[in-house]
């Protein structure tokens, strides 16, 4: 991954954590909001891989932290595991695939949440399962409707590497 | 990993001081600019829609406002007479009164730059601190209705933790039948007052204000007299020592652009 494209990922993120806690987050349907974070995020970490991912998620979680003058870490820890896995999934199965953005946003929206359920549990904070679970089903609906146009913009700006370029798929041994 | 761990570990070690606290502050007031601007361009949008929504609902809540309005000029005139007896009353029973809003306070209007609407943490960030005589634990309102408490405070940010946040906790009465409980968020949208003996007729309908105390060891945070809500539900079941009462809270939580804080213009006891 080159400095530009480095440079263009942290610009992505920044908008998209700003826009996240100034605009999306005052959107309440069903008790959930759609993730513009996360979707984009997830765009990141399939067409640059699990290192990006990881790194993305750190920096937009610190970005929101910050503005959200939230416990710093928090959501960085979260976000830096989710960036990494989707990642993964884009290095071995998920690549090429049309379904994949929308199938791993589906999957870590559920994995984000319930991850952020269990970091508020362990710190000893207030952990309410029952709004959690409730707001799963509309947040995945609108992080999928999301999906398509913030996907279709992060390909944009970061065009899809050369497969020389990306980490060797996973090979099953035996 | 390490270093999300890490900043976490430090965070929770001191969540209100500390070197960390003021970088993140500082680290605040530099994306303040990019959250103001990012609100300015979102307005026009969220103005279109709620001309819109307002449009749709104007007819059904035309006749319901038409009705209320009957139903507060015949209740304003017996006030109006109540008022002016107040005065002379307590004067002649010496009664001692806890700051009652809005007296006593005044008001430090900021706009709202960021919010967190998450199940675990319904709070907002505004643009105002302790540069502006804010404190942590001051009441917050926007109008006349109240919002939450302030918890944190940066000197040109502060936090605003939520009346829907699931950690809120607010000493409330309710004005028609004097019943007494205690506010808090509801498992879905609306808030739950907790705590009400059965025997108080609590009605849909009913006014829920803020209690406030004058209690020496245990002050309410919020001053008495705040509007919270309207009870839009109660009922008494045989299993449960206390009414379910349920009512949707006067401000409208999700969609606030700016909100006053309330800022105490003489000390009372602590």
């Amino acid at each position: 991954m080159s400095a530009w494209d480095g440079a263009k990922i942290a610009v992505l993120l920044f908008v998209a954590a700003v826009a996240q806690v100034s605009i999306f987050s005052q959107i309440d349907v069903y008790g959930a909001a759609p993730d513009l974070l996360l979707v984009t995020l997830v765009g990141i970490s399939l067409l640059r891989g699990s290192v990006a991912g990881a790194a993305g998620g750190f920096f937009a979680g610190l970005i929101v932290d910050t503005a959200t003058l939230g416990a710093l870490g928090l959501t960085s820890l979260v976000l830096t595991l989710a960036g990494f896995w989707i990642g993964r999934y884009g290095e071995t199965t998920g690549r090429d695939r049309a379904h994949a953005p929308y199938l791993s946003i589906a999957v870590v929206t559920v994995i984000y949440e319930v991850g952020l359920l269990v970091v508020h549990f362990v710190l000893g904070e207030s952990a309410p399962a029952g709004p959690v679970f409730a707001s799963l089903l509309p947040a995945v609906i609108l992080n999928v409707i999301v999906t398509g146009p913030v996907y279709a913009l992060v390909r944009r700006m970061l065009r899809p590497q050369a497969p020389a370029e990306l980490s060797a798929e996973v090979q099953l041994l035996g | 990993m390490l270093a999300s761990l890490t900043l976490l570990t430090i965070s929770f070690r001191s969540p209100t001081s500390g070197a960390l606290h003021d970088v993140q502050g500082a680290g605040s007031s530099v994306l303040r600019p990019f959250q103001i601007a990012a609100s300015r361009v979102a307005q026009p949008f969220r103005d279109a829609y709620d001309y819109f929504d307002g449009l749709a609902k104007a007819k059904s809540e035309n006749a319901r406002l038409r009705k209320e309005v009957q139903a507060w000029r015949s209740q304003a005139l017996l006030n109006e007479e109540a008022a002016r007896q107040e005065p002379a009353l307590a004067k002649e029973l010496h009664y001692r009164t806890g700051p009652t809003f809005p007296n006593g306070y005044r008001a430090v209007t900021a706009r709202v730059i960021s919010s967190s609407a998450s199940p675990f943490a319904r709070s907002i960030v505004i643009t105002a601190g302790s540069n502006y005589g804010i404190e942590k634990d001051s009441p917050v309102v926007s109008g006349d209705d109240l919002v939450g408490i302030v918890t944190d405070v940066f000197p040109d940010t502060a936090v605003v933790r939520l009346l829907s946040d699931t950690q809120n906790r607010v000493a409330a009465v309710d004005l028609e039948t004097n019943a007494r409980g205690v506010v808090r968020p509801g498992s879905g949208g609306p808030l739950i007052l907790d705590q009400v003996a059965k025997q108080f007729p609590v009605h849909a309908g009913d006014h829920i204000v803020t209690l406030g105390t004058i209690d020496r060891n245990y002050e309410s945070l919020y001053p008495s007299g705040i509007p919270i809500g309207k009870v839009t539900f109660a009922h008494a079941t045989d299993t449960s020592s206390f009414l379910q009462v349920e009512l949707q809270p006067f401000a409208n939580l999700s969609s606030l652009q700016a909100v006053s804080v309330l800022v105490a213009t003489r000390k009372h006891h602590k």
